[in-house]
């Protein structure tokens, strides 16, 4: 159990204005060595006793209350977890909040500064190496410079071109120039645009990203039956989905959210959500669907008002293309198909149709109940493969308690990462890039 | 009898300098922008040397070097061109077994050079 930190607080207090433990016990109307038991937090303190401390000291009694650090006690215990170092002693934090709040401040500070960089590399490296646009634009200019520069070489050295093909030549090279120049623009025009502090999004699936995390990825007018809103009118209104491609991306989500609602409906899903305890089983027979299908619905749950545990949602196909993504504050999910491969959910693929529960803790310590499994998209005729994909549901494991009736064992916690390039596991084995940040054993 | 080179290359300029280079080195050029119709058109013309471009439409370059070697018929020299070149392409090319690979942009000098080497061997 936490200790109370009031009686550090008061301590520091007394010593800053300088008075003795017997003048402030004096002044507060208490004995010494009850004051010592106190500042000590061998005691607690509130109520008439507190209030005496505080009015003695010149200080308001909320400045000296319990209470206030939980948040800040939270965060240095994520900090001191996230630590490759393994050094911080875990068993001061709460003297370090009481003797020094402005450090304890600063370090949560500079750790959660730290941790948001991490999620920007991991969406920057995420965009460099996997962009289509990027490595498309790239080929094409290439191929551009290549015919340039191989037809000048030509038209240079060899004399002896018939005019004809002289002629053909020289258009190649404006084709080719114009084309260049097309291809610069485009890249110019999208550096600009992923720049654009605004929308900060610059390929559709960013742009999807965005439209989904802005309306908190729930959409009242579609779980309203009675609502007039059509899905063409929800992408109308948005104006921050600006390009075509994206507002497609957006119109197959929101289809797919629609025909969800109408399988099942929110109110009766929440209520038989909440009474099987969110056993996507149980409710996938309760409303005659499929797993996928309640992950998804189960991903839309958690919003203001509702007791649903807050949960994420990754859907890949078989290359590892993730093609729903519903991210958690502690669980990042990279876009692009280069995430950590001890997830249950490419294991999945091993073992198709058959749900998989696990345990997983992130290097931060932050642990997650996983449920993973593959299913074919369709159905295959004489001599077809079926085409596979795969969901996995994750739920923060302090919310254990609302699930844990029907849970199955998931045994010890397995470590993963989310993606390697920021995945501070300097041993593990299924590493396929290196880290960005300097590795744990190399520092 | 001159010798028979295939070019896989969907950029038809690049296409035409190559064609123009290789022409004037005697040899018999044909061309074939279409990944998928590659293997067809190897079989047809049965070139000494096929030039292949990595990114394709409808079959990569590497598939079809795949389909060069487990085919029946006698193996030509390869030579592989990518606009990307990555080290992670280069390695998979000699994975699966090529005699050259470049990247481009590429100097005619260069290339023209490395064909007459290919050819001679």
């Amino acid at each position: 159990m936490r200790k109370s930190l009031a009686g550090t607080r008061i301590r520091e207090q007394r010593r800053k204005v300088g008075m003795t433990q017997k003048a402030l016990a004096k002044a507060s109307d208490i004995s010494a060595s009850y004051l010592n038991l106190i500042e000590h937090n061998r005691r607690a303190v509130a109520g008439r006793v507190l209030l005496g401390i505080a009015r003695a000291l010149d200080i308001p009694a909320a400045r000296l209350a319990d209470g206030v650090e939980s948040a800040l006690m939270g965060d240095l215990h994520e900090a001191a977890a996230h630590g490759t170092e393994g050094q911080a002693e875990i068993g001061a934090i709460e003297e370090m909040i009481g003797r020094f709040p402005g450090w304890a401040h600063l370090l949560t500070t500079l750790y959660r500064k730290t941790r948001d960089q991490e999620a920007a590399i991991a969406a920057l490296s995420d965009r460099l190496t996997h962009d289509p646009f990027l490595a498309e634009s790239l080929h094409g200019m290439l191929s551009n410079i290549t015919a340039i520069r191989s037809t000048a070489n030509i038209l240079t050295n060899i004399k002896d071109i018939d005019p004809a093909q002289q002629s053909r030549f020289h258009a190649i090279i404006h084709e080719e120039s114009r084309r260049l120049s097309d291809a610069a623009q485009a890249l110019t025009n999208y550096f600009d645009h992923a720049t654009d502090q605004n929308s900060g999004t610059a390929t559709p699936e960013e742009e999807l990203d965005g439209f989904l995390s802005r309306n908190n990825y729930c959409f009242p007018q579609i779980d309203d039956p009675e609502s007039a809103v059509t899905l063409a009118d929800i992408i109308a209104n948005d104006p921050n989905l600006k390009n075509r491609e994206a507002r497609v991306l957006v119109a197959e989500t929101l289809a797919i959210y629609q025909r969800d609602a109408l399988q099942m409906p929110l109110k009766e899903f929440a209520k038989s959500a909440a009474e099987v305890a969110y056993d996507p089983s149980n409710l996938a027979r309760l409303f005659s669907t499929d797993l996928p299908a309640v992950f998804r619905r189960l991903s839309h749950l958690n919003r203001p008002g509702s007791p649903a545990p807050p949960m994420g949602l990754i859907v890949v196909n078989a290359a590892g293309h993730a093609l729903v993504r519903r991210p958690l504050p502690d669980f990042a999910l990279p876009r692009h198909g280069n995430a950590c491969a001890r997830w249950p959910l490419f294991q999945a693929f091993s073992r198709p149709e058959r749900p998989i529960a696990a345990l997983l803790e992130l290097p931060n310590q932050q642990r997650f109940i996983c449920l993973a499994t593959a299913y074919p998209t369709g159905s295959a005729g004489f001599g077809e493969s079926l085409e596979y994909q795969a969901s996995m549901l994750l739920i923060p494991q302090q919310h254990n308690s609302i699930i844990e009736s029907w849970l199955p064992p998931t045994g010890s916690a397995q470590q993963i990462g989310t993606t390697c390039r920021i995945c501070p596991r300097a041993d593990c084995q299924t590493r396929a890039e290196p880290q960005i940040l300097a590795l744990e054993s190399a520092r | 009898m001159s010798k028979r080179v295939l070019i896989v290359e969907d950029e038809p300029n690049i296409i035409e300098s190559l064609s123009f280079l290789l022409g004037r080195e005697g040899l018999e050029v044909h061309a074939e922008t279409d990944g998928a119709k590659a293997m067809a058109r190897l079989a047809e013309i049965q070139p000494e040397l096929v030039i292949l471009d990595v990114m394709l439409p409808n079959r990569s370059g590497f598939d079809i070097l795949r389909d060069i070697q487990a085919a029946d018929s006698p193996m030509p020299k390869v030579l592989m061109l990518t606009a990307k070149g990555q080290n992670r392409d280069r390695q998979m090319a000699e994975e699966i077994g090529v005699d050259l690979f470049m990247t481009k942009p590429f100097s005619n000098a260069e290339i023209v050079a490395n064909i007459r080497v290919l050819l001679e061997k």
